[in-house]
């Protein structure tokens, strides 16, 4: 019963420091919708299979989110049309590089200048990369189904045939959302119930994550984590997963792991700063907007496994 | 028809979910409870967003009549029950068993700080003391006055304790002092103690560690902000 109390308070603190920083990432991209008519800047965005992730990473700069308040922004990059690497790029990156966490990495870690340049190239290249392997798949197995019919009816004809927008096929789902004219803006009162509705959905998926986490961390001592040693490999292991379970915000990780830091290696401790902004549990539901469950392993395995090369790369240098 | 469908197809739905959030913001930040989950940092922060909810909220009702809505998933009112448990039921950690199960790195000092005169020391300044300056005979002999929560873990000697949090609960990271217990002394997991009394060095397990002997101990209540930054 101790427990159970101890992780009802541990889901509540999780639940309730995120949720802000979720209602930041909606009202970020209901504001992005309402001002600037989609037409205008997603059809300017670079198309280019190398560019696209690049621009993406670095719209983080100009969005501060973290991981929960980068989801609906990302999702409604995507929806409006823009390049599956330009939206992916921002998701991945962004996180990392915006002027919060850099900021914040910097005040927990003034003396180790080889983590403020490695954790943000870190964050840009795992982002690049998953970016490309996601772009090989077709997007009717990448994303969300939700997500891939609103992006549809985004997208010009000559691009999505009307077969593909599933407009007029006699038996389909009415649920398709209703098309707009690229240029019109929504009205206030809409552009409210959108974003209601957008954060409600999101916040649900937010409570699953957290309950998760919750449960993990207090039935899985973190001792048992810390105390897997100073191996190379083994320590990168053993931080990734205890990123994965402690699911804390990205603006404030970089003091957690300062915690920590002197006990673990500098490959381990990279590896904490670079999964946890990309995979956690807490992210496990919020992804399932975005994407496909396929997607979602791919990405969760291929973070892992760069995060885990880059980490014992910086033992190889540093040990 | 029947009620849940009812309920889900009501236009009112999101708005008022979405005020049931904002409210929860809003009174946790007026209540303690807060305090138990957050590093103050936070705070603000938490308000702030459970205000904007509440508008938002309030907006929508007054629009609600003039759009059409499509029925609310289920989903939405399992985190509306959500909401109500977490109003209904507060957060009572048991900080002894959350840091029992987590190791004792604990981070610097949030910003540059001096550290005060003996007495003057907490309990988290006297463990970050004692770890920058690991002699434990520099400070036998200083008077201490210290509060903190019993921690018991498994195979050990009760320490008292005090939790650091840079965001929330799940990054507390725990700072414990050894205490010489009094014979008639019978400190409980999670109980609330002000000892005075002074720091001696002691052999344990064949290291010598810096050990506080009580003068007084007295129960306490928690206090107020039990979590340190």
């Amino acid at each position: 019963m101790t427990r159970f109390a101890t992780s009802w308070a541990i889901f509540q603190g999780l639940l309730i420091e995120a949720l802000p920083f979720l209602l930041l990432g909606v009202s970020i991209a209901g504001f992005a919708r309402w001002f600037v008519p989609q037409s205008a800047w997603v059809k300017r965005l670079p198309r280019n299979p190398l560019l696209a992730p690049v621009v993406g990473a670095l719209l983080g700069f100009a969005l501060p989110a973290c991981e929960c308040g980068n989801v609906p922004v990302a999702r409604r990059l995507l929806a409006s049309g823009a390049p599956l690497g330009t939206g992916f790029g921002f998701l991945f990156a962004a996180p990392v590089l915006n002027p919060i966490v850099l900021a914040s990495t910097w005040a927990a870690f003034p003396d180790q200048t080889w983590l403020l340049w490695a954790r943000p190239i870190g964050a840009f290249l795992i982002a690049i990369a998953l970016s490309t392997l996601l772009g090989l798949l077709p997007e009717s197995r990448l994303l969300a189904s939700a997500l891939l019919e609103e992006r549809r009816l985004n997208q010009p004809l000559s691009s999505v045939g009307l077969l593909q927008r599933r407009s007029g096929l006699v038996g389909v789902s009415s649920k398709v959302p209703e098309p707009r004219a690229a240029n019109s803006s929504l009205r206030p009162a809409e552009l409210l119930q959108h974003g209601t509705r957008e954060f409600l959905s999101l916040l649900t998926l937010l409570v699953f994550g957290c309950a998760l986490a919750a449960a993990v961390q207090t039935w899985l001592p973190r001792s048992w984590l810390l105390a897997l040693g100073s191996s190379p490999t083994v320590s990168v292991l053993a931080l990734m997963v205890l990123a994965l379970v402690v699911s804390v915000c990205s603006s404030v990780d970089a003091f957690l792991a300062l915690g920590f830091a002197a006990q673990v290696t500098p490959g381990a401790l990279l590896a904490f700063l670079l999964l946890g902004p990309v995979v956690d549990l807490k992210l496990a539901g919020l992804f399932t907007v975005l994407l496909s469950t396929r997607a979602i392993a791919i990405t969760a395995l291929s973070a892992s496994l760069l995060v885990l090369l880059i980490g014992q790369w910086v033992n190889l240098v540093q040990l | 028809m029947t009620s849940l469908t009812r309920i889900r197809q009501t236009p009112y739905l999101p708005p008022l979910v979405l005020l049931l959030w904002g409210w929860l913001l809003v009174w946790s930040s007026l209540s303690p409870r807060l305090d138990l989950l957050l590093n103050a940092v936070f705070h603000p922060v938490v308000a702030i967003a459970g205000v904007v909810l509440m508008v938002f909220g309030a907006l929508q009702l007054r629009s609600v009549h003039r759009l059409k809505a499509p029925s609310a998933p289920l989903s939405w009112l399992v985190s509306a029950g959500v909401a109500l448990l977490i109003l209904l039921f507060p957060p009572s950690p048991s900080f002894s068993d959350l840091a029992a199960n987590r190791t004792d790195n604990l981070p610097e000092a949030p910003r540059l700080s001096f550290f005060l005169p003996p007495e003057q020391r907490t309990l988290t300044e006297w463990v970050r003391l004692l770890r920058s300056q690991p002699d434990p005979k520099l400070h036998a002999g200083d008077p201490v006055r210290i509060s903190g929560f019993v921690l018991q873990r498994v195979g050990e000697e009760p320490q008292l304790a005090r939790l650091t949090v840079r965001c929330c609960l799940a990054d507390a990271t725990p700072a414990g002092l050894a205490i010489e217990w009094p014979e008639n002394a019978d400190p409980k997991p999670d109980q609330w103690l002000a000892i005075n009394g002074t720091m001696t060095a002691k052999t344990r397990n064949g290291q010598l560690i810096n050990v506080v002997k009580p003068s007084t101990i007295t129960e306490i209540p928690r206090p107020e902000r039990p979590l340190e930054p």
